[in-house]
């Protein structure tokens, strides 16, 4: 009953998701602001070395390629690409480090 | 014009890979909330890329020493103490008040001592 093989849900077979399937409204908007931010420091940077006359390749890629925080579908904002689920994606939480890593191009078409 | 990045580390990098934190040493970001000043170059603002999920940027014309950013961060007191005119300026400030006296006479009411709280 007690100790290495007491009955919890996982270790009786059972299905536990511990991870809840899609994030809720604040974290949605917690998102949101995260973003926002990321796209003001590119914005801050992109300004103060453009004052300067100065280019950075990895920022104008950056510009380039990825969408604003305002630009990006909801689909992107809170879900990512996954071969192995069920209909291609699943919830940005899933990803390790979520909140501190940029994820916000998926495959096109998915 | 000289001007400057003001980055703040606010998120920190544990359990981020070894060259994100190495990024933060670089920059000389060691605890969140620390605030570094770096010139506007192309090599700092590449650096600030790598790590921009973490930090807050501003562009300032000039780095602030440390007492400065000690002074930022200290809190409104809630209270600032009035001191007699007389006291707080000069010998010619007093003089010249003297010299006005007969239309100032409204200012005086400044010049008591008094604590607010």
């Amino acid at each position: 009953m007690f100790g290495m093989f007491r009955i919890t849900n996982p270790l009786s077979g059972g299905l536990l998701w511990k991870i809840p399937w899609k994030l809720s409204t604040p974290q949605k908007l917690r998102q949101r602001r995260r973003l926002r931010a990321v796209d003001n420091v590119v914005a801050t940077v992109d300004a103060a070395l453009a004052k300067q006359g100065e280019t950075l390749k990895a920022l104008e890629r950056w510009k380039e390629e990825m969408p604003t925080e305002a630009e990006m579908l909801p689909k992107d904002k809170y879900t990512m690409f996954d071969r192995k689920a069920k209909r291609y994606r699943k919830g940005i939480h899933r990803l390790p480090k979520w909140t501190r890593v940029s994820q916000r191009l998926n495959p096109p078409g998915y | 014009m000289s001007a400057y990045f003001r980055i703040t580390l606010h998120r920190s990098a544990i359990g981020l890979p070894k060259r994100t934190n190495g990024v933060l040493m670089g920059l000389g970001l060691r605890k969140r909330n620390q605030v570094v000043f770096h010139p506007v170059e192309p090599q700092f603002a590449g650096m600030i890329m790598k790590v921009k999920e973490l930090v807050r940027v501003e562009a300032v014309d000039k780095p602030l020493t440390k007492a400065e950013l000690r002074a930022e961060r200290r809190p409104d007191p809630g209270f600032y103490v009035e001191r007699p005119r007389a006291a707080a300026q000069s010998g010619l400030a007093l003089a010249m008040a003297t010299a006005r006296a007969g239309g100032q006479l409204a200012g005086e009411g400044e010049g008591e001592e008094e604590v607010r709280l």
